[in-house]
């Protein structure tokens, strides 16, 4: 009795320590199944669903199985599971955002398969390297662009006598004057932000080529980076003359956009859908280049968000980067219906010659929105997002509250430097 | 520290039973200590292992896999790190602000609802405990949206002309706390009411009759009768409180997300956001972790000497 009760006891014991001890003895066998985690149904799913189907027409035998999560939770499940260093459960294909990609790459070196042999990068844009690839080897298959425009509500814009015109080429002095102007005539502020989400900083600095981050990706440039400075000083100056309606989520965000409480919308070309969303608004949108920053070096194109694939190195990693190389690194019809179906920017160059690219959008009053986006998407000037864009960024939107309240601009520079210094390791 | 109590029973089994009166009393130890036995070891493997896993872990530093030892580095670097003392002050003032005004609240609702003359108790009862068993992230979520510029509440302090222009409660340092203290305090006092009101039903009601005849007023019974009869329940759902307090993220991170700034950060979602949101650093999140743990330690002991028996 007592003897089967500490074998009991024991096969337990066996037991449990088996289940810790993990899974050592895998086999390394090929796989057909692919399965592809990515976020937001509207835009990553469906250009992934798209690309599934112009797959599986020439390879049938692949099974592709396309996942969504939110985006949190997949950066949760990759560091849970990496950082276990268990693959069990993690899919072949993920989508990151390039201000992460580096974090990951880095992170965890080994996990993740190098795709060079499966697409050429410089087919692709060449802001896009930076973030995709580390230590000479490319990891992410670039997708989306993430090019930034400043959306603008034409009609606002006429009942201040202005028009869509006066805002191509032009800075951010000239857009919050009239941005004031359509303030004093409609009654309607200028911008909607969220206190928390520096997007707009971001967008900013990047037209100068600056960073959060030196070119090297690890040593944080706040104090002697004249591009942020110059952005916390527009930024203040907006919120002093009240151009800025406070949003606290998303949610809040969508709907001050579709209720026409504001006039202009810098964001990137992802958020399309979404203003499209508000049917009645047809017509009075347009979009203008992104405003470059006054008196520096610096264009009218920028980058928000922005994504790429990357292949996990577990069995299957072959066939699903010649799928992903296929697909979004080939000059074939998948990107000409992610125009025309999703109404998304591809960072791959040779489809930007497409038809697709040329179509009027009624919306935006006739405006060849996708020809302008694919445009200024060449313009982008290069990054190195680095490591810590978000230490940065809650750093960041922690001192520019001091700012806002009245503290010298050098002063808080200074103290984020070093706070990022701290943090940023 | 379970580990010497987990090999008793198999070392012991593995001696020859002397003597018949040794052997029955071996055999009931035995007994007695197989059935502690499995309940201790998935409780050192599952808490001791990882616990102890964690402390090692609080000594390395390094992204994601990449971890090597740093020695106290971690707990140096604590000390000088402006966001985690921020996130410590923010908690603490939840604490210090948000457990007493429940505690107060939710005393006074037993003591209501306890009266027998009181119709539609259960009714009553039921309303005030019924935010318990909302989810909290949803309730966060419901929270996020009334609090919001244009919700519910600002619409209504609008309509009634108590405010000229909505107040920022999400967005603005000072009502932000505002609002995550309201949140936490409507979810939260019901469940503490309960403990109140059961305790209160053991009160024996003569002691009542007796301080009436003695010409005591409600006020003088509430205060000479009532809270030393409740003190062990008191301090038991004030230690309660207060861990859940340290320990608050979800209700944070649904309704300001931390916002703006770092003005209601918690310190839990500080881990969370050392190990997720930024590049992963889990040997920092884990002296974080220890932090907390150090903390409700240090407040729980002040509770106990504060509201203790003194003995």
């Amino acid at each position: 009795m007592m003897k089967k009760f500490l074998a009991l006891l024991f096969v337990s014991l066996l037991v449990l320590s088996a289940c810790s001890s993990g899974s050592g003895s895998e086999a390394d066998a090929d796989t057909n199944d692919i399965k592809v985690w990515a976020w937001d149904p509207n835009f990553n799913i469906k250009a992934a669903e798209l690309a599934k189907t112009a797959y599986q027409e020439e390879n049938s035998e692949l099974n592709i199985e396309i996942i969504e999560y939110a985006q949190d939770d997949i950066i949760q499940k990759l560091n849970t599971s990496l950082s276990s260093g268990t693959t069990k459960g993690l899919p072949n294909v993920v989508l990151i955002e390039d201000y992460r990609a580096q974090s990951f790459l880095q992170s965890y070196p080994d996990m993740f398969y190098a795709v060079d042999d499966a697409i050429s990068i410089d087919d692709f844009a060449k802001y896009k390297q930076p973030p995709t690839s580390f230590e000479g080897k490319q990891y992410g298959v670039p997708f989306d662009s993430g090019v930034a425009g400043l959306y603008v509500r034409t009609d606002y814009l006429e009942e201040a006598g202005y028009s869509i015109d006066d805002l191509k080429d032009a800075d951010w002095e000239k857009v919050i004057e009239i941005g004031t102007a359509v303030k004093d005539a409609t009654g309607k502020q200028m911008i909607t932000q969220d206190p928390k989400d520096l997007g707009l900083l971001r967008m900013m600095i990047q037209t100068s080529g600056a960073w959060y981050l030196e070119e090297d990706g690890v040593t944080p440039n706040i104090a002697n980076n004249d591009a942020l400075k110059e952005a916390f000083r527009l930024y203040k100056e907006m919120i002093d003359v009240d151009l800025v309606k406070p949003h606290a989520d998303w949610s809040q965000y969508i709907a001050t956009i579709n209720n026409g409480d504001i006039s202009m919308l810098p964001s990137g070309n992802w958020i399309t859908p979404s203003v499209k969303a508000e049917a009645s608004q047809s017509g009075k949108w347009a979009v203008a280049p992104f405003p470059k920053l006054p008196g520096m070096e610096s264009v009218n194109a920028s980058n928000l968000g922005g994504s790429s694939w990357y292949v996990l190195n577990i069995p299957g990693k072959e066939k699903a980067a010649e799928f992903l190389g296929q697909t979004f690194g080939a000059d074939g019809d998948f990107h000409q219906q992610f125009v025309e179906e999703v109404g998304g920017v591809g960072t791959y160059q040779p489809a930007a010659e497409g038809e697709a690219y040329q179509a009027e959008d009624e919306f935006f009053g006739g405006q060849k929105i996708m020809s302008d986006f694919a445009a200024w998407t060449e313009e982008i000037p290069q990054v190195n997002y680095g490591l810590h864009t978000y230490v940065i960024e809650d750093i960041l939107a922690n001192e520019i509250q001091k700012y806002l309240q009245g503290e010298d601009l050098d002063t808080v520079m200074e103290n984020a430097q070093s706070l990022a210094e701290q943090q940023a390791k | 520290m379970n580990i010497p109590e987990k090999l008793g029973p198999e070392k012991l089994a593995k001696k020859p039973a002397p003597r018949p009166a040794r052997s029955l009393r071996l055999k009931n130890t035995l007994i007695g200590w197989s059935f502690v036995a499995v309940a201790s070891l998935l409780i050192g493997i599952f808490y001791f292992f990882p616990m102890v896993q964690a402390l090692i872990m609080s000594f390395q530093s390094g992204t994601g896999v990449n971890l090597s030892f740093v020695g106290f580095e971690n707990y140096i670097r604590l000390f000088q790190d402006p966001v985690f003392l921020t996130t410590v002050k923010n908690t603490v003032i939840y604490l210090i602000i948000q457990v007493p005004v429940m505690i107060l609240l939710a005393l006074f609702l037993s003591v209501v609802l306890n009266n027998k003359t009181l119709k539609w108790k259960g009714f009553f009862r039921t309303a005030i405990f019924l935010p318990c068993v909302t989810s909290l992230v949803a309730y966060s979520v419901v929270f996020k949206y009334l609090f919001a510029p244009d919700g519910i509440v600002n619409m209504t302090l609008m309509k009634i002309n108590l405010v000229s222009e909505p107040v920022q409660w999400l967005t603005d340092p000072f009502w932000a706390k505002i609002t995550i203290i309201l949140a936490i305090t409507w979810r939260w006092t019901g469940y503490n009411m309960i403990f109140y009101l059961s305790a209160l039903q053991n009160v024996d009601q003569s002691i009542y009759e007796a301080a009436k005849i003695d010409g005591a007023s409600a006020i003088q019974q509430f205060f000479k009768i009532t809270i030393p009869m409740l003190k062990p329940i008191i301090l038991f759902t004030s230690i309660t409180s207060t861990i859940g307090t340290l320990q608050l993220f979800d209700e944070v991170m649904n309704i300001t997300a931390g916002g703006p700034g770092n003005s209601t950060m918690t310190i839990s979602q500080y881990i969370y956001n050392l190990s997720f949101k930024y590049t992963p650093d889990f040997g920092y999140a884990a002296t974080v972790s220890y932090a907390i743990v150090i903390l409700i330690v240090i407040f729980s002991i002040i509770q106990f000497k504060a509201g203790g028996e003194k003995k």
